[in-house]
């Protein structure tokens, strides 16, 4: 212990003293523990956990992103494949109106083509009745100025027979 | 040259000198160490005061600082420590690098009491300076190691408890069982002891490679600074001023560098008697 306080005391170590520097230490280290360090670490942990939340709200940010751009493609895909079936159902549904229609132009066609037969045959029969009529009566015009003989309401009868027979063959 | 060369080597002794007669304990390292203590409070008071968490100017440097030191320090003792121990360890490199620099300030070391000379307000040799580099006094590193020390007892019992650190020390390692645990055990009782000398060195190993660079470096700023005290006087005004000016950069560099030494070795310290603890605690 000699041999250490011979030391001590050579390098100027003295009790007072080293308490005394000891305190002043001490002193340095409760205010910076208390004043400096304690707000700067605190301010440091705070900043640490804003950059953290911040990383997860990027992070939810991009998930959400992925999810919408995901919801965007399949409603895309969806009114697309909404807008073909549309478009397939109207194509469809003009073939059909199409054909209706052509059907339906047929028919009115062949009503149209039926009546004028009709008409056609009425006039022809009229026209045939009318023809039958002026020809016994141009036959017996002729007959009347050939023979010179008053033709009786008979003869009239039976030459009208005649030429009718003979026009109708 | 050579008793000149003693004689600047003398002007700064090994012990600190005391300021006032009847209270030798107030020493001129003591005076240093008050305002070195007043400029760092000032210091982190100054950077803490108005905090804003988009950091600038003295704040920014500050957290700078204390975010490099707290992210080293985590590094060694673990992030169950560091909570614990930073405050200790950045206090204990901050006031060292301050005290430090603070010694290279013209006029620490030079300016004090002595044998006036015929320049006014000169002295031949300063026998008593006023101001003494803080860790150029043995109290002062001895102080702070012991401090540390101290606070290394008590977290190591919190940490590991008495038992734990006597085990640690002492007893037989690496899963030793049955005859091998006790053939062993003589061997590991001794390097146990050795381990308790070690760590009884410690506080005296801190504190004495602190002092011998911080005084060691004094002095070869005197010895620089008197080189040419023989020449005439403006010349050696001017030597005075040039050849310790290279030396100057080497201190800064010493001053951080035992800084830093200093605070990691206790980090390290820290961590040796803590470590174990860790181990269990993850299996």
């Amino acid at each position: 212990m000699d041999a250490v306080g011979n030391v001590a005391q050579q390098f100027g170590v003295y009790w007072p003293n080293l308490i005394a520097q000891v305190v002043l230490f001490a002193i340095v280290y409760l205010v910076l523990k208390r004043y400096a360090f304690k707000p700067v670490i605190a301010m440091l942990e705070e900043r640490r956990r804003r950059i953290e939340e911040g990383q997860l709200n990027a992070e939810n940010i991009k998930k959400q992103l992925a999810a919408a751009e995901a919801k965007y493609q399949e409603i895309l895909s969806k009114a697309n494949t909404e807008a073909q079936r549309l478009l397939d159902e109207v194509r469809a549904s003009g073939d059909r109106l199409a054909e209706q229609k052509q059907q339906e132009a047929v028919a009115a066609a062949e009503q149209i083509s039926l009546k004028a037969k009709e008409a056609m045959t009425l006039e022809r029969d009229r026209l045939m009745e009318e023809m039958k009529r002026e020809l016994g009566r141009l036959v017996v015009d002729t007959t009347t100025r050939v023979t010179g003989k008053v033709l009786t309401p008979e003869d009239h009868q039976r030459i009208n027979e005649e030429t009718a027979r003979e026009v109708a063959a | 040259m050579e008793s000149r060369f003693l004689l600047a080597a003398e002007q700064l002794t090994v012990t600190p000198n005391p300021l006032v007669p009847k209270a030798g304990w107030i020493t001129n390292s003591m005076l240093v160490t008050v305002i070195v203590t007043i400029l760092v409070v000032i210091w982190a008071r100054r950077s803490t005061a108005k905090m804003s968490l988009i950091p600038s100017g003295i704040q920014n440097l500050f957290e700078a600082i204390v975010e490099t030191l707290y992210l080293t320090f985590e590094g060694i003792v673990g992030k169950h420590m560091i909570s614990r121990v930073f405050s200790l360890l950045g206090t204990l490199f901050i006031f060292i690098l301050a005290a430090n620099w603070f010694g290279l300030v013209p006029g620490v070391g030079t300016i004090g009491f002595g044998v006036p000379s015929n320049i006014p307000l000169s002295l031949k040799d300063v026998s008593a300076p006023l101001l003494r580099p803080a860790n150029a006094d043995l109290n002062m590193t001895l102080g702070m190691a012991l401090f540390f020390m101290a606070w290394w007892v008590f977290w190591t019992v919190q940490e590991v408890g008495v038992i734990g650190f006597l085990k640690e020390n002492f007893a037989p390692k690496g899963g030793l069982k049955g005859f091998l645990w006790y053939a062993l055990l003589p061997l590991f009782l001794f390097v146990g002891v050795i381990e308790m000398i070690s760590i009884a060195i410690r506080p005296v190993s801190l504190s004495f490679r602190l002092f011998g660079n911080m005084y060691a470096g004094e002095t070869l700023l005197h010895t620089m600074s008197d080189l040419g005290v023989s020449l005439p006087v403006p010349v050696n005004w001017l030597c005075s001023i040039l050849f310790p000016l290279p030396f100057y950069f080497l201190e800064l560099l010493v001053g951080l560098l035992q800084a830093f030494v200093f605070a990691m070795l206790c980090a390290v310290y820290i961590k040796l008697s803590t470590e174990h603890q860790e181990g269990e605690a993850a299996h």
